[in-house]
């Protein structure tokens, strides 16, 4: 990609982006672009900022200064400063999909239903083409058997698996993962992880928050780790697992399972 | 009991059956309302809304009944005894089931709501398609057992001069000077009714326990 | 003189009919109170030749109108030699009646009772009694006071029925002052007062009672 549009074709640009909540600084002044097609993990310890990073871009956060654009577009808030129509940030957020940790399906729809509930009631798209995108997707996912089911006779990878689809059908400019294994039994990672694998090969743009170091190092373009709200190193897996900048990130390599290779 | 006992039975059944019917209808929904309007926390309106629950919770059917059919004229209201009936249950039963879909509300995760906004939806499509149906799951087993309770109190209404299944047995004692069987009859029809209920409140509860995630 | 003078001349009537429906109130839930102890002891014996009719008995007077019970003592009972005043068939009826709701109160949460402090009682040598009054009985009252509560309301409510099979009481009271003066409106805002204040002092002993079994280490509130 050259240089020179990288801003126009960027799926996610933030700037100077802070947040607080009750006196405590979140975030402070971060700044992230993602282009399309590149896979963003955000790294940090707990309590570092960056769930809030994450949920600021698709603002189920308020951040309390800076802009993000998704895919050019200005979400939450108009250039000239008035607060967006609830409406127009639907639509705007319907560019972002998310995966929650807590998975959040909805546990009154089916499986199938949940994945065509949005491009239903949300774009406008007739039952059968939804049903048909959902169809795909879910077979993606590996989760074609399951279309009858209900959330609550999933096991945790196989909920994941669902909401990664429910996520997609809405066609989304940029994926936002919300630690989407921390919730899950250890022998139920390896699935969710695969299926994102697939994806980030697909060419998706992704934004992901992870504990997953192996995991990050494998499939991500960028890494970014925050300290205290602040973006204290970025690099590509490759520098940013062998070759640290900083002291804090070579402790909290050490303190976690240093891939080995990728 | 003859065949004329047996008719005015049914009949009675049938008035106690659609007065009920149309009180429980008008209660779910107004009892949905009053929990929206008590989310807002309008001031003035929260209190008094408060105060209504508790006088209506509070207040017997039949004094209730009486209070409404005596007094519309008073207030200048020309009611008939089965709009006064319908209405004197309606307030009853709205004060329960607006506790129960509150309750539903606060319990109600926010997760489940931020999924929908992170699709895209809209607050209002967001709590048409994504709220509302998992609340009405979730009340539906406290909103079934308190139509139960309406039919219970629902002889409340004969006090106002409405012949309903009770009050019916005594217009056929009067004919045939033999209580006790009308009032038996009348009493496993209310059984039946009541019954119903009672299995669909146990249908609705293991729709329910599907949503205990 | 306005409508609100003409209730306060009369309100000797008034009281007489609050008293009337406390003591009417207040001797009915004794007895169903102990009516649902009763009740509950018997379902303690596993003889299912008793337990079971005590049983459907129960679930039926859950799936009657309280009048229909009233009606059945008043008007029913004389047919078969069995004459009550109706006065007494109402006491009588709030108290069966209720009484198989506490019952049915008590046994949901008996359900749930610790087997483990039953057999170190048994251990100890309590005999079936003793062990049902000193351990059962007290824990289960305790831990379904909310229950209670709400049960003790509807009975509250109940007593107002009985102005059908004509025993005068506070609803009675207003229904024939309204019917002298003319003045329905006042005179049924000011019993429905009654009931309220009943209802809301009741549910505060209730929650202070609260207090007691918390101290306990029953936390519900």
């Amino acid at each position: 990609m050259s240089e020179a549009n990288t801003s126009e074709t960027a799926a996610v640009s933030i700037h100077h982006l802070s947040k607080s909540f009750d006196d405590v600084e979140v975030l402070r002044d971060v700044e992230l672009e993602v282009k399309t097609g590149e896979v963003v993990t955000i790294i940090g310890s707990s309590g570092s900022g960056k769930s809030t990073l994450l949920r600021c871009i698709n603002w189920l956060e308020k951040p309390d200064r800076g802009s993000i654009h998704i895919a050019g577009q200005r979400i939450g808030v108009h250039e000239d400063g008035r607060p967006m129509p609830v409406r127009e940030l639907a639509k705007v957020r319907a560019q972002t999909g998310m995966v929650f940790q807590g998975f959040n399906l909805w546990p009154h729809l089916n499986v199938l239903h949940n994945v065509t509930e949005a491009p239903i009631h949300v774009q406008g798209k007739s039952k059968r083409e939804a049903e048909e995108l959902a169809t795909a997707l879910l077979e993606k996912v590996g989760m074609s058997q399951k279309h009858d089911s209900y959330p609550n006779t999933l096991s945790g990878g196989q909920k994941q698996r669902v909401a990664i689809a429910r996520a997609l059908a809405m066609q989304p400019e940029v994926m936002l993962f919300d630690e989407p294994t921390s919730a899950l039994d250890p022998e139920l990672v390896g699935e969710v992880l695969a299926v994102i694998k697939d994806l980030s090969a697909e060419g998706y743009t992704m934004v992901m928050v992870t504990h997953e170091m192996a995991f990050a190092r494998a499939v991500s373009d960028q890494v970014v780790f925050l300290e205290k709200g602040l973006i204290i190193e970025r690099a590509d897996p490759e520098t940013f697992f062998t070759t640290p900048k900083t002291d804090r990130v070579r402790k909290f390599l050490e303190n976690h399972d240093t891939p080995s290779s990728a | 009991m003859n065949a004329s006992a047996w008719h005015m039975l049914l009949e009675g059944a049938w008035t106690t059956v659609w007065i009920s019917a149309v009180s429980i209808a008008i209660g779910v929904v107004a009892g949905l309302v009053i929990a929206l309007i008590r989310l807002a926390r309008i001031p003035i309106v929260d209190q008094l809304l408060v105060l209504y629950t508790s006088v209506a919770r509070a207040t017997p059917l039949v004094t209730l009944a009486l209070f409404i059919f005596l007094s519309a004229p008073d207030l200048g209201l020309d009611l008939n005894r089965s709009v006064a009936g319908i209405l004197a249950l309606t307030l009853n039963t709205t004060a329960f089931n607006a506790e129960i879909w509150r309750s539903a509300f606060r319990n109600f995760s926010r997760e489940q709501s931020e999924a929908a906004m992170a699709t895209g939806m809209t607050p209002w499509v967001t709590f048409r398609r994504i709220m509302l149906p998992q609340m009405v799951i979730t009340s539906l087993p406290g909103l079934v057992n308190e139509m139960s309770f309406l039919i219970k109190g629902s002889p409340a209404i004969a006090v106002i001069g409405i012949v309903d299944l009770t009050r019916v047995t005594n217009r056929i004692s009067a004919v045939t000077y033999e209580p006790l069987p009308p009032i038996l009859v009348a009493g496993v029809l209310y059984m039946a009714i009541i019954g119903c209920l009672v299995w669909l409140q146990r249908l609705a509860e293991r729709r329910a326990n599907r949503l205990a995630m | 003189m306005s409508n609100w003078d003409i209730l306060w001349d009369e309100r000797a009537q008034f009281l007489s009919g609050f008293l009337s429906t406390l003591e009417i109130f207040g001797l009915s839930i004794v007895g169903a109170f102990v009516i649902g102890c009763g009740l509950l002891y018997l379902l303690e014996g596993s003889r299912k030749r008793l337990t079971m009719p005590l049983r459907i008995f129960i679930d039926a007077m859950r799936m009657l109108p309280f009048l229909i019970l009233a009606y059945l003592l008043y008007y029913g009972l004389p047919s078969i030699g069995i004459r009550l005043d109706a006065w007494w068939s109402g006491v009588g009826a709030l108290a069966v009646y209720h009484g198989c709701y506490f019952a049915e109160i008590f046994r949901g949460n008996r359900l749930t009772f610790p087997p483990g402090q039953i057999e170190a009682a048994q251990a100890h040598g309590f005999t079936k009694g003793k062990l049902f009054f000193r351990l059962l009985l007290p824990q289960i009252i305790m831990q379904t006071r909310p229950l209670l509560g709400n049960q003790l309301i509807y009975a509250l409510k109940d007593t107002a029925f009985l102005v059908i099979i004509t025993v005068s009481e506070l609803t009675a009271a207003a229904n024939s002052l309204s019917s002298t003066y003319f003045i329905p409106t006042e005179a049924f805002i000011v019993v429905i007062g009654f009931y309220w204040a009943i209802s809301v002092a009741m549910e505060i002993i209730i929650k202070q009672c609260g207090r007691f079994s918390a101290k306990r280490g029953f936390d519900n509130v």
